[in-house]
């Protein structure tokens, strides 16, 4: 390991670490569990690959295996930690959320199987398959995550201070993680299927992917401390809704109006 | 550098896009904010179209005769311009009320327990059909003319609903006095 390699760990450390005490001391754990699992998930994943790598070296076999088991825990919890994000923000409008979360699903699904696919095309090296399939769940994170928005700034559902950063450090760190990761799967794949660049421009490579990788973790893992930095706020209540004949009631007609200005508008056109 | 050139672009297109969604908003639409929004605010839900007769008033036929017959060319044509022009801002007049219609329908779905896909569905793709006719719409009033009385059976149709939803609305006014506040929109 290099110093700068051991400054970046060190660094990211008093990140986690400090993640790590704000969600648990605002008992953020009690609104949205999951997400203090991959707070948990971040550090202890962080704190073990730098116990393998002083316990066993940086660049062995096991060290290379702790570090993928590592990354694989990180993105299972992260992608819990943005279902129930997901849901935190939309589950209180029942209506709205029982539209939207086959919606959310079906797309999941769909990532799912297309990074799959992907990555099946890719050269048997698991960093290569790896690199892949990471890079389409950023995608696919993102991609949930930005259609949640949509569904609530079309519905005008409103968003605390604390969902707000939450949504914007999870998609800063996927849209950065996803550049990162796509040049740097380019230049391995490049890498192991031409045997032209040299071991010494692998390590530069590698160790632009962490500085790059630790820069996105900062980021993101800065701005939920900011938010975290006071006490919570009460827990909002759920929204009082509105009997459910006023929809079935209203919609059709609105929706009939709506369809006639159109006509109308359309045969104005035509005339 | 490999696939920056391709991967950039689009992450800048998404950072932008989350600006949009997350932008931070002014005080003022904050106390306006969430699904009930300005409908909450007292505000009535359609407003221009009420102006309806004045605007018939002035974009009369009759009046516009008489300007042809006893104006000048060089004033008449103004004249003409500048009733296309107030045509123009009643149509924009009446998009808002047509906006504010297709929020209300969002909002009561979302704050409703139930909602039927089909119906949320047709509502999103007639607000698409709505902007996009409105436009060429828009586009012909500025180049040409539009009969009257076409605008006047636009204007009945929001009529029409007027009544019938401000009605819903004390309605759900009174139902979301219960509504929790403090929370912004996205």
């Amino acid at each position: 390991m290099t110093h700068y390699e051991l400054f970046l760990a060190t660094y990211m450390k008093g990140f986690d670490i400090l993640l790590f005490v704000l969600v648990y001391s605002r008992h953020l754990q009690r609104r949205l569990p999951f997400f203090a699992v991959y707070a948990t998930t971040i550090l202890v994943t962080n704190l073990g690959t730098t116990f393998v790598y002083a316990y066993f070296g940086f660049r062995t076999s096991i060290s290379f295996y702790a570090a993928w088991i590592a990354i694989t825990a990180t993105l299972l919890t992260r992608s819990f930690a943005i279902a129930e994000l997901c849901s935190d923000i939309l589950a209180g409008y029942r209506g709205i959320w029982a539209l939207t979360w086959r919606v959310l699903g079906l797309l999941t699904v769909a990532f799912l199987v297309d990074a799959a696919i992907d990555a099946q095309g890719q050269p048997h090296w698991i960093q290569a398959y790896g690199l892949t399939l990471e890079r389409d769940i950023e995608i696919a994170s993102v991609v949930i995550l930005i259609a949640m928005l949509l569904v609530g700034a079309y519905y005008r559902l409103p968003l605390d201070p604390l969902q707000r950063s939450l949504v914007t450090g999870l998609c800063l760190f996927c849209v950065i993680q996803i550049v990162n990761t796509t040049v740097f799967r380019n230049f391995f794949t490049q890498y192991i299927s031409s045997w032209t660049t040299g071991q010494s421009q692998l390590n530069l490579m590698n160790n632009v992917w962490n500085t790059v990788y630790i820069a996105a973790s900062s980021l993101c893992i800065g701005l939920w401390c900011y938010a975290l930095r006071k006490p919570l706020p009460e827990p909002v209540q759920a929204p009082v809704l509105l009997p459910a004949g006023l929809y079935q009631e209203l919609s059709p007609e609105l929706n009939l109006q709506l369809r006639s200005f159109n006509d109308r508008l359309l045969e104005l056109l035509k005339s | 550098m490999n696939g920056l050139t391709y991967t950039i672009p689009p992450a800048i297109a998404i950072l932008a896009i989350l600006w949009f969604l997350l932008r931070p908003q002014s005080p003022a639409a904050k106390k306006t904010s969430g699904p009930l929004g300005d409908f909450k605010a007292g505000n009535p839900v359609l407003m221009h179209y009420r102006f309806f007769p004045q605007i018939r008033q002035a974009l009369s036929e009759v009046d516009d005769n008489y300007l042809g017959e006893a104006a000048p060319p060089q004033v008449a044509r103004q004249a003409r311009r500048e009733r296309r022009a107030i045509a123009r801002h009643f149509l924009g007049g009446l998009r808002e009320d047509f906006s504010n219609l297709e929020q209300m329908g969002r909002m009561i779905a979302a704050m409703s327990p139930v909602v039927n896909r089909r119906q949320e569905t047709e509502r999103f793709l007639l607000g698409l059909k709505f902007q996009f006719i409105c436009a060429l719409v828009w586009l012909r009033l500025y180049t040409g003319k539009m009969p009257i009385d076409q605008i006047q059976y636009l204007t009945g149709v929001l009529g029409r609903l007027a009544a019938r939803m401000e009605q819903a609305m004390t309605e759900i006014n009174a139902l979301s006095a219960q509504q929790p506040a403090g929370r912004v929109s996205v």
